[in-house]
């Protein structure tokens, strides 16, 4: 049908089709296949509707739904009569396009997660709200006002409704509790199990065993469970709406690529078919697959999920496009440098997936403490029920289980991990990855920072600095526009710097660039001008300018330009930012004196120093550490190892591939400095946050530990404040 | 006062019934998508208007 078809074909294959097809029966017994792909091209919500009539016209699908907001579709279809190649065809004839969802047994994984979580949930506060009401006029009524059997029958109710939150609901923190004791281990989860054991056992006597007289607490059990589940669901959501970022970074890459032959003619082709030097072809709509420069065409790309830059970037031939970047608005060609693990995408990727798993080392200190803690809690409670028992037998129990319940640390062990790991989502969306998450600690205390030079202040490329009319003869304004509309042909970074410093004037043909040499073209009057290296355009001249392009004919240069480095946009902004908030700023460089004097003069940093050895950065990084100073290095991570490794926080700009041998505490996705700057905010807010959950967390339970012990603090109060704290917490984490 | 002790088993008996209806709804994934039935206004064949509206 299309010539995309051979490549498509792969995409039938069993095994391939097994990682995004669920197979299904239906009611005949027929088999039924569920495929699951992600869309390209949707503009508006109307495309999803257009998207689904054409898969339904197309022969054998039984039922499609495309998610606007998601960019997905899932087909029915019966296998007798098509293939997911024709269902990506059938997409791709209206006009848009589809690739199989990889990531779909994740996501099918975590929809199943919270979907048991939310049953879970529903079950526990469904049947908490009608034990309430059973509950309800036993503490209303004066004694002896409801009739004995009418009470009877409500215990047995609330008793019956009590049991699927005990068994069903709290099942999974039964089964911690008990997994960690087979294993020598006691958990968070033991002494809620207990507290929850205690009273249920306590109450069911009460209710089957008339003549004993107690007291039922149906409603506190239901309740604790319900509070507790609530704020694990949220913790849950938290977890799984960090897990989709990465599925959505990790999905923005097409199966399938367009590859142009020598002849022009295109073909698609997997993916992994691709080599280094091959031109591939980007369709509007589409991601790029591989990092590598445009050859061809002019559009704009979102690199949001890659550099965290929200803003659409221009890109021309001989810009580089990033993988997993998304080609908006024109058709481009792109050239193959970097493919698979090598690529940009792919190191955010395993940086993000190492991040998100590691345990800093706060956590790892308050994992040891807790054994010893639990221990304490579960004598505590036991110690408390003892002593009641001589003093007023009949409120031990209920002393105890209070005990039991507020004692239950989850906003303690919440504390830390949710204040981190929200700073570090947040970092992540602002194109700030974090190596090591216990350096947002160190980052929130830093005093002063040394900032490296080339590609850190300035600019990666350079930028024009000064033309040097050579023939005075001739006008400087008009041999620079001459000179960039001939430059406007090249994709060497000199000659893109020079075609963008001036509108280009005049028409050139027979344009011939010569590799290491320069470009050369006809004018209309037809004289050949030259323009690049001295000894290509005018051999015979002496170098004596400092410039790097030159531009002449006949061998006589007419015109020369130099380059320099410039700061980044941001540079001076961030600097003053820095400064404010009290943080003193030193450059040091091992670049030459007078050019890391030029760029201090133009930012205004004080303390500057050129010239400077690997050694001697880290002498003098040793020193002001020895002065009880806290520095932060923000250098290029690849050159400056031992520096960046004896600095208390370090900051690297990523360097396209080299990004996971970078040893830094904090990678730069974007090109910007005030990226230092928001980091350290977020970093001191982060630290501000944890340091306000740590001490609720502790003053709570300082104050209602005692007055459980005394007697004052019944269990559904002891519930209602253990869950009010959990949620204090991740929402005052959420707030970062 | 003696319809209690048919009521309160009633109501029992109610709350397992919800609870099976809630589990099928949530079971058929009513819950997965929230935006989409908002959505389908956009979508291009969306239903007619009902007899006594008129189109602007």
């Amino acid at each position: 049908m299309t010539t995309a078809a051979p490549a498509l074909a792969a995409l039938d294959d069993p095994f391939e089709q097994a990682r995004y097809t669920t197979w299904r029966q239906d009611a005949e017994g027929a088999r039924v296949a569920t495929s699951h792909f992600q869309l390209s091209g949707l503009v508006c919500a109307a495309c999803a509707g257009l998207i689904e009539e054409a898969l339904m016209h197309e022969a054998g699908v039984r039922g499609a739904s495309v998610n606007y907001a998601s960019r997905r579709a899932s087909v029915r279809w019966d296998p007798a009569l098509t293939r997911p190649s024709r269902l990506i065809a059938a997409v791709d004839t209206a006009g848009y396009g589809a690739a199989p969802d990889w990531a779909e047994p994740a996501r099918a994984l975590r929809q199943r997660e919270q979907r048991a979580a939310l049953w879970r949930l529903f079950v526990a506060a469904f049947c908490m709200m009608q034990v309430m009401m059973y509950a309800a006029p036993a503490y209303v009524a004066a004694p002896g006002e409801i009739a004995p059997d009418l009470l009877r029958l409500l215990r047995w109710a609330s008793w019956l409704l009590c049991l699927p939150v005990l068994l069903f609901s709290a099942g999974p923190m039964f089964r911690d509790a008990w997994h960690g004791l087979r294993r020598g281990r006691i958990g968070m989860d033991l002494p809620v199990v207990i507290g929850l054991l205690v009273a249920f056992g306590a109450s069911s006597v009460a209710t089957f065993a008339p003549g004993s007289g107690g007291e039922v607490y149906f409603d506190t059990v239901a309740m604790f469970v319900c509070l507790l589940l609530i704020a694990r669901f949220v913790a849950l959501r938290a977890g799984h709406r960090v897990a989709a970022t990465l599925d959505d970074a990790l999905a923005q890459q097409p199966s399938t690529v367009e590859r142009l032959g020598a002849d022009g003619a295109s073909a698609t082709v997997a993916l992994r078919e691709v080599r280094i030097g091959d031109l591939l072809r980007v369709r509007a709509g589409e991601a790029f697959a591989v990092d590598g420069p445009i050859v061809d065409g002019q559009t704009r790309v979102d690199e949001a999920l890659l550099t965290g830059e929200s803003r659409p970037l221009a890109r021309a031939a001989g810009d580089q496009a990033l993988a997993g970047s998304l080609n908006l608005d024109a058709p481009v060609t792109q050239r193959a440098e970097r493919l698979g693990a090598d690529t940009r995408r792919d190191g955010v990727i395993a940086l993000m997936r190492d991040a998100l798993t590691q345990r800093p080392p706060l956590l790892a200190a308050a994992d040891r403490f807790a054994a010893p803690f639990l221990w304490g809690v579960l004598l505590l409670a036991a110690g408390a029920g003892a002593v009641w028992s001589i003093i007023d037998p009949p409120r031990a129990l209920w002393v105890a289980v209070s005990v039991l319940i507020v004692t239950c640390p989850c906003a303690l062990s919440l504390a830390a991990p949710s204040a981190l790991l929200a700073a570090a989502g947040k970092l992540a969306r602002h194109g700030v990855l974090v190596r090591r998450l216990g350096a947002l600690e160190a980052l929130a205390g830093i005093d002063r920072i040394v900032f490296d030079k080339t590609g850190t202040l300035t600019e990666d490329r350079l930028t024009l600095a000064a033309v040097h009319l050579l023939d005075p003869t001739l006008d400087a304004a008009v041999l620079h526009a001459a000179a960039s509309a001939l430059a406007a042909h090249s994709t060497h970074p000199l000659a893109r710097t020079l075609a963008a410093s001036s509108a280009p004037q005049g028409r050139w043909t027979h344009v011939v660039e010569q590799a290491g040499r320069g470009i050369q073209g006809e004018a209309p009057d037809g004289c050949v001008w030259r323009l690049g290296a001295l000894a290509w355009v005018a051999p015979t001249l002496a170098p004596t300018l400092d410039a790097a392009l030159w531009f002449g004919w006949g061998g006589r240069a007419a015109v020369a330009f130099s380059f320099d480095e410039s700061p980044r946009a941001d540079a001076q902004s961030a600097l003053a930012a820095l400064r404010q908030a009290g943080v003193e700023v030193a450059l040091l460089s091992g670049d030459a004196p007078e050019r890391v004097a030029r760029i201090a003069t133009q930012l205004a940093i004080a303390d500057a120093q050129g010239g400077a050895t690997p050694e001697h950065k880290l002498e003098r990084i040793a020193a002001a550490q020895r002065e009880a100073h806290r520095v932060a290095m923000v250098g290029d991570g690849l050159n400056d190892a031992p520096v960046i490794a004896r600095a208390d926080v370090s900051f690297a700009f990523a360097h396209g591939s080299a990004l996971t041998q970078s040893s830094a505490d904090f990678i730069l996705l974007g090109a910007r400095v005030g990226d230092v700057v928001v980091a350290h905010t977020i970093a001191k807010r982060a630290l501000r946050v944890l340091r306000q959950n740590l001490g609720w967390a502790a003053l709570y339970n300082l104050v209602c530990v005692p007055l459980a012990l005394a007697g004052l603090f019944p269990p559904w109060a002891a519930g209602l404040g253990m869950a009010l704290s959990s949620m204090g917490v991740l929402l005052n984490a959420l707030r970062i | 006062m003696d319809i209690l002790f048919l009521l309160v088993p009633m109501s029992v008996l109610l709350v397992f019934g919800l609870l099976a209806l809630f589990h099928w709804a949530l079971s058929d994934g009513q819950f997965d998508d929230l935006e989409r039935e908002g959505e389908r206004i956009f979508a291009a064949d969306s239903s007619k208007l009902d007899a006594h509206q008129t189109p602007p």
